[in-house]
């Protein structure tokens, strides 16, 4: 059979070419598919008219003169299915040389080729785990089968016939899924799932091919492909009449809705890349635009006016200004979706190859993070998915014993919290064995014998470099690779990792990310002559404090109490040396931050407002100032600090200001 | 650059050195000192503006100002060389530079006393930095350019900012 695959695939990619060059009409080409098919199941029987009837058709669809392009195909068809019907080796075993010329040609076209065909291979995948939960979707199957097909057809018109073969056989699978004649079982999403993998490799490493670089051989991988397809489809008619095993993992989300899917294939087709650094500008310059409207709007003489027509104008561009600002930052925004649905993959592949039933859920996907911490979180969060299935889950047996459900839980939540946005990842299986972890730590010298040390201390150490407590390495992890890479992933995006574990019930790990270029909802105060902005999130209230409020520790005011509750004291213009704020205590303003529950009392001159700011980091060259965010550019231009909550709290652990015990 | 490392050898990579060197140069002064940079790595010249102050830094780091809506830090030079700082006078300007740093190349503002001209020097007018002695740091010279009766250091910014990586010191 695999030399008639090979017939057909070359035979469908030279008309997918002829349509492409306008010598067939589409619609023939898809009547030619259909007669190819027919001739290919006529292979092995002595009548040959199904191969005479295609050759005809096709030198029928093509215009009078017939191009040697026609010329070509009706030769590959009749000499084809003559070769394949006597049993001979095809002419073409399989597609040897692609003629990668069309696309060495145009580098524009190849790159638009790749992006579709790299978006699309996204969409099935996400598709496929939901199809393996419901296999008998017949609309799951046909947004399954379109992309696959649209991929299948520009490969072909673009002369990449590799990608075309496997892609068409695939289709073939998935055309019977959909017409009811072959179930969707896991075998079937594997081998498809595997087929996706497969075809993403090849066309990443196309603009490789075609620059004559070293690139992966996939012939071998793809012939196994083809023949474990062909496989299914062959025992496919058995088990479409058996009910389909119930799936082993099963990627539930909280908003489902049935038309999600299809948004959000409508919304990537219409999409434009767009680098990075025009979006920066763009964003800066919006930025400019509403301070340069802001001062005018305050300009005297037009404050002055009496003109109706002019404040109604101006009105109106002060609206469109701010609607293009919002426009423009929501642009570096993108929702976590696309990263978290990688994870149900991964869990899924690893489900099975470690025997565990695992059950993820999502939650919060559409919360919207940077690009940049979008792309760089992927990693870091592959890791610990893999950590939890393989250390924190435990296999069936044990569960059983410890009295929890054989299925394990596995949640992925994203949310924003305190001016930060917050990624978990929580299991509900063995918990971290902190006496282990001390003991392996000791063991392997990276902390003293007997060294005093509190649990959050110990668990933390799983993150030090050549660490871990499993006593096999599987394949999917134990080298004690991993977890620090996480760490250090992780701190390079400014953000900190938490650990809750109780044992035998579960671990759940917190990634906290600042919000690097997310517009941040602030309070403006005004210290001296410099401006800062407080995250509103981390402000609980603002008060003026009254003399028997703050209470002095060596004459000096470290206190205030506010309702039941004393507050350490923050003078901000003395943590941050800035001059000219005022003096006495009754004539400022006190703020009320809180960072994990822990409270601190800002001493500032006075409020200035709530603003929306865009925090702008202050460039590598400041590294991590310590108690700041970055920068935000403020209604006249200038920059105001975004005080960073939590660094604060560190600051003040350090000064002579100790909270009360 | 390579062919500064010839500075104590006399002859011909001195000679190499200043030939290499020769072009136009940005000149400005700092109190009675006049320097220059190489005009290619100064992208504008913008008057003072409010600096925002950033806590934990160096004293020569004068803070951050917002250029079109890029953050960019901004150093006062007459601190870094050790001078007395001064008030702002109308003629006070921030040169805006490119500097390579060690991670990447960044913008920054460099404070100086008032800007002079575009001036090109000729490989015959420049000499290798003299060494002083410990109390001044050479490092950061390309060269001394005689111009029109005045000596005039040219500066290579890149030593004199690129060497603290960051300002924080942790």
């Amino acid at each position: 059979m695999t030399g008639a695959t090979d017939w057909i695939t070359r035979v469908d990619g030279l008309l997918s070419r002829l349509s492409c060059e306008s010598l067939i009409e589409p619609v023939n080409v898809e009547r030619l598919r259909e007669q190819l098919l027919a001739a290919a199941a006529a292979i092995g029987e002595s009548d040959d008219s199904g191969a005479r009837c295609l050759a005809d058709r096709v030198r029928q669809a093509s215009p009078a003169v017939s191009p040697k392009n026609v010329d070509t195909i009706v030769k590959e068809v009749l000499s084809g299915w003559e070769a394949l019907r006597e049993g001979a080796p095809p002419p073409v075993v399989q597609a040897p040389d692609e003629d990668l010329a069309v696309l060495a040609d145009d580098p524009e076209m190849l790159g638009v080729f790749m992006g579709e065909a790299i978006d699309h291979l996204g969409t099935i995948e996400s598709l496929l785990l939901q199809v393996e939960s419901a296999p008998g979707d017949v609309k799951l199957l046909n947004d399954v089968f379109r992309p696959f097909h649209t991929i299948k057809g520009n490969a072909g018109a673009l002369g990449v016939t590799s990608v075309q073969g496997v892609a068409h056989k695939v289709e073939n699978l998935l055309d019977l899924a959909r017409s009811g004649k072959h179930a969707m079982g896991s075998d079937e999403c594997d081998v498809v799932l595997k087929a996706v993998d497969l075809l993403t490799l090849m066309i990443q490493e196309l603009p490789a091919r075609i620059a004559g670089e070293p690139f992966t051989d996939v012939k071998a991988q793809c012939r196994g492909l083809i023949g474990a397809v062909d496989a299914l489809i062959a025992g496919g008619g058995r088990a479409a009449a058996t009910e389909s095993q119930a799936p082993v993992v099963a990627a539930l989300s909280e908003a489902d809705g049935g038309s999600a899917p299809q948004r959000r294939r409508d919304e990537s087709q219409s999409a434009v890349k767009v680098d990075t650094r025009k979006l920066d500008n763009l964003v800066d310059m919006v930025g400019e635009l509403v301070i340069a409207q802001s001062i005018l709007a305050e300009h005297p003489v037009l404050l002055g006016s009496r003109d109706e027509r002019l404040s109604r104008q101006l009105a109106q561009l002060k609206r469109i200004t701010s609607e293009l600002q919002r426009n423009a930052m929501a642009m570096r925004m993108m929702p976590i979706r696309p990263t978290f649905q990688k994870m149900s993959r991964l869990v899924r592949d690893l489900g099975k190859k470690s025997g565990k039933s695992i059950e993820l859920t999502l939650h919060g996907e559409d919360t919207e993070l940077d690009r940049k911490v979008v792309e760089e979180i992927n990693d870091p969060l592959m890791h610990m998915v893999r950590n939890s299935v393989d250390h924190g889950i435990e296999p069936a047996d044990v569960r059983k014993a410890a009295g929890k459900p054989a299925l394990a839980a596995l949640r992925l939540r994203a949310f924003h919290q305190a001016g930060n946005i917050v990624i978990e990842i929580s299991d509900d299986g063995a918990g971290l064995d902190t006496e282990k972890i001390y003991r392996k730590a000791v063991a392997k010298g990276l902390v003293p014998e007997g060294a005093p040390m509190t649990p959050e201390d110990i668990n933390l150490l799983i993150f030090q470099p050549g660490f871990s407590t499993a006593d096999t390495v599987t394949e999917i992890s134990g080298r004690g690779v991993g977890m620090d890479v996480v760490r250090r992933n992780i701190e390079a995006l400014r953000g900190r990792i938490e650990i809750q574990t109780v044992r035998g019930q579960g671990t759940t790990f917190a990634i906290r990310l600042p919000l690097t270029l997310a517009i941040v909802d602030g309070i403006l105060v005004g210290v001296g002559d410099e401006r800062f902005v407080i995250p509103a999130v981390a402000v609980n209230e603002s008060l003026r404090p009254a003399p028997g409020q703050v209470h002095s520790v060596q004459g000096r005011p470290c206190m205030i109490q506010v309702r039941e509750q004393l507050i350490p004291l923050m003078h901000l213009a003395e943590a941050f040396g800035v001059t000219g704020a005022r003096q006495e205590l009754g004539d400022s303003t006190v703020v009320v931050i809180e960072d994990n529950d822990r409270l601190i009392a800002l001493v500032v001159d006075e409020l200035l407002g709530k603003q929306e700011v865009v925090i702008k980091s202050l460039g590598d060259v400041f590294g991590h100032v310590r108690g700041v965010a970055g920068g935000a550019i403020l209604a006249d231009g200038r920059i105001g600090l975004i005080l960073d909550v939590s660094g604060l709290a560190a600051l003040m652990g350090k000064s002579t200001l100790k909270p009360a015990a | 650059m390579e062919a500064m490392s010839g500075r104590h050898g006399a002859g011909t990579p001195a000679q190499q050195g200043a030939a290499a060197l020769a072009g136009k140069y940005l000149t400005f002064t700092l109190g009675t000192e006049e320097y220059g940079l190489p005009v290619l790595k100064v992208r504008e010249i913008i008057k003072v503006m409010d600096i925002t102050q950033v806590p934990q830094v160096p004293e020569h780091v004068r803070g951050v100002i917002n250029l079109r809506g890029k953050v960019i830090p901004v150093i006062d030079l007459r601190l870094k060389f050790g001078l007395p700082s001064q008030e702002a006078t109308n003629r006070t300007c921030i040169i805006v530079v490119d500097v390579a740093m060690v991670a990447a190349t960044v913008m920054l503002g460099v404070v100086v006393d008032s800007v002079s001209e575009v001036l090109s020097v000729a490989a015959s007018e420049i000499d290798q930095a003299p060494e002083f002695g410990g109390r001044v740091v050479t490092d950061y010279m390309l060269g001394l350019a005689k111009v029109k009766g005045t000596v005039k250091i040219l500066l290579n910014l890149d030593r004199v900012l690129g060497a603290d990586r960051e300002f924080v010191a942790h």
